[in-house]
């Protein structure tokens, strides 16, 4: 793909940034040597990148122009606020308990300059081009979440690369929560890193829904003993959307939850690759993340679980749930164990079907209109996957979200 | 309330019911009995105009209007109920929350005020209550874990909630132990007066011990080959349906 080469790195060299310079040089090097994934790149197979080859990114430039607010939100919360993939430090209210810093090179994890997969190259390329990491510390429990909202105006038509690292104290606990919205056909390719001290707890709330923006995130959360990481997502769909998500669970006693809704339509094509890594034993995960695809819209959803030798003592639970609201739409699903401990128990099921017919008669017997029952069984469907969160402000703030979208 | 005239039905290209009549007044209980594959449950999906259901003949005057030309909940919002001899179960749907959306879509289609939470909550807390259902219930998925018998009792919460003017009650009693069956007898008692009927299904002259039918009709072969008091479904439990293939020989 050096078409899409020249169009994300139009510069033959990384800026030469006096603390990241040698890491970016090197990111720039690997990217060039690899190169971006093709359709054999088994993780990339259904991403049709070329959608980014006939996009004309212009030149970003310093944006001097003020932010506007962040969206409003109806719970009390400190607020980060990238716009048009910038930062304004000057404009965040952070909870007490949470630091806000420049990233420095020692915050980067470089271990993946080292392998050769292009599956890697959207990583590679941010490390090249990140304009200014970003570093969040959050000590004890703060008493509100913390927003990250993402925002693009509508002529937002250039390449950006946020990087931020958050790292949650030994004890401390944060219910983050990630908004992102955009309309502009430009690209938004972000790198989050999470970092749990031991017995902290994350609570990550992902609600995001883009127009022609693009998106290709990677967050990756380091998990330590006894510490657990909690994910939820609502994607109400863009034009292309590609999210990795990798849990490691690195200690005993570390657990992990993927919890994610995709509710497309139109032409939207979202893929979410999850990967939970039971790197010892004694831990535990689980998963369930459901698409209902319609129109002809696309949904991709590869969730891997893997468990290495002497991780024994791992538990891990994964359920996949699809629903296809019209003959055009697509979904492509597939749960992956790969499991080398003995004494470990691990469990994944799939299943892909359309509107009950029955049910939708049911409803409709009592009263209600075709598309109200339709938008019940729905919001049903989808609703299950938020059971596991904690009652309160922001899970009905979601789940609000996600009767807005079917 | 409700006039059949030769109806006819077919499923899956079929014929089911093959030109039935029956004319149901207001404030009537009629039972239906017959033997399996007589087009019982052919004839309740069909009045609530259920897909694949097909009515190639006939006419439906309910209440004064062309039921046939009415879409499936436009045939709630205008007074008819079936409680199913299977009642679906729809994960992730509170049943609170569906019922009162179903209630206030028919108040809404009927032009009335919608009923505000509180309001349905007492309303529905009092028929759980009557039909001896716990209240967790309410949160829980509609019919999602429900016992046979639970799922029964639902329909008549259901049916005392939403208050139709015709109520079709397809084997309610089918799965029933004796105590289930008189707390669905009486939730249906409660409900009756001379403005609202009821049509109910059934295999058993039990239930009609405590749901007294005004008239007792024999389907079979999809057609009503007998009706008469309550008599007649005393006849059949002694009988069985034979006397039929002599009646019509």
């Amino acid at each position: 793909m050096s078409a899409l080469i020249e169009k994300l790195m139009p510069q033959a060299n990384a800026e030469d940034d006096g603390s990241f310079g040698g890491l970016r040089k090197k990111a720039q090097r690997v990217l060039m040597q690899h190169g971006f994934p093709q359709r054999k790149t088994e993780n990339w197979k259904y991403m049709p990148l070329g959608l980014l080859e006939k996009r004309t990114f212009s030149d970003a430039g310093p944006d001097t122009s003020a932010a506007p607010s962040p969206p409003p939100f109806p719970f009390k919360a400190g607020v980060i606020h990238f716009h048009n993939g910038r930062l304004d430090p000057e404009a965040c209210r952070l909870p007490d308990g949470v630091e806000l810093t420049g990233m420095l090179p020692a915050d980067i994890d470089v271990s993946l300059l080292d392998d050769a997969s292009p599956a890697d190259a959207f990583a590679w390329l941010n490390l090249a081009r990140f304009e200014q990491g970003w570093k969040l510390r959050v000590e004890g429990r703060p008493d509100e979440p913390l927003i990250i909202a993402t925002t693009c105006d509508d002529d937002f038509a250039v390449a950006v690369h946020p990087r931020l690292t958050v790292q949650l104290a030994d004890d401390a606990a944060l219910i983050l929560v990630e908004s992102q919205s955009g309309e502009g056909a430009g690209l938004i390719n972000s790198v989050l890193d999470f970092r749990l001290g031991s017995r902290s707890s994350l609570t990550h709330v992902i609600e995001r829904r883009f127009v022609e923006t693009a998106l290709i995130q990677r967050t990756t959360a380091c998990i330590s003993d006894a510490a657990d990481y909690r994910a939820f997502i609502l994607d109400g769909g863009g034009r292309l959307t590609r999210q990795d998500l990798v849990a490691e669970l690195s200690s005993p006693g570390a657990t992990a939850g993927i919890s994610g809704v995709a509710t497309l339509s139109g032409r939207a094509l979202v893929d979410y690759h999850t990967a939970i890594e039971h790197r010892v034993g004694g831990t535990e995960s689980h998963e369930n993340f459901r698409i209902l695809a319609d129109d002809q819209s696309v949904g991709v959803f590869n969730g891997r679980i893997h468990i290495v030798r002497d991780a024994d003592d791992s538990h891990s639970q994964m359920n996949t749930g699809n629903l296809l609201l019209s003959e055009n739409a697509r979904i492509n699903t597939k749960p992956e164990l790969e499991i080398h401990a003995e004494d470990v128990t691990a469990s994944h099921g799939a299943t892909i079907g359309q509107l009950d017919d029955d049910a939708r008669f049911y409803l409709r017997s009592r009263g209600l209109s075709d598309a109200q029952a339709i938008a019940l069984l729905k919001y049903g469907f989808a609703a299950a996957v938020f059971d596991a969160m904690a009652p309160g402000a922001v899970r009905d703030w979601l789940t609000d979200r996600l009767k807005e979208t079917v | 309330m409700l006039n059949i005239k030769n109806l006819h039905v077919a499923v899956g290209g079929e014929e089911i019911i093959k030109g039935l009549d029956l004319d149901v007044g207001p404030g009537e209980l009629h039972a239906i009995m017959g033997p399996n594959g007589s087009g019982k449950s052919t004839l309740g999906y069909a009045l609530a105009g259920r897909d694949g259901y097909e009515v190639t003949d006939g006419s439906v005057d309910f209440a004064g209007q062309d039921l046939l030309e009415l879409e499936v909940e436009q045939r709630a919002a205008a007074g008819l109920f079936l409680a199913l001899q299977y009642p679906v179960e729809i994960p992730g749907v509170n049943n609170a929350y569906f019922l009162r959306a179903a209630l206030n879509a028919q108040r809404k289609a009927r032009g009335e005020e919608e009923v505000d939470s509180m309001a349905f909550l007492k309303m529905v807390r009092e028929q759980l209550k009557q039909l001896k259902m716990d209240e967790a219930l309410l949160k829980r998925a509609v019919n999602e874990g429900f016992s046979g018998g639970e799922k029964k009792r639902n329909e008549i919460v259901q049916l005392a909630v939403l208050q139709p003017r015709l109520a079709i009650l397809d084997e309610t009693d089918s799965g029933l132990d004796i105590d289930a069956l008189k707390l669905v007898a009486e939730g249906v008692n409660r409900l009756r007066d001379e403005n609202r009927s009821f049509i109910v299904i059934t295999h058993y002259q039990r239930l009609l011990e405590y749901l007294v039918p005004d008239r007792v009709h024999v389907l079979s072969d999809g057609r009503i080959a007998e009706s008469g008091d309550r008599s007649l479904a005393q006849r059949l439990e002694r009988e069985g349906y034979a006397f039929l293939d002599t009646a019509e020989a």
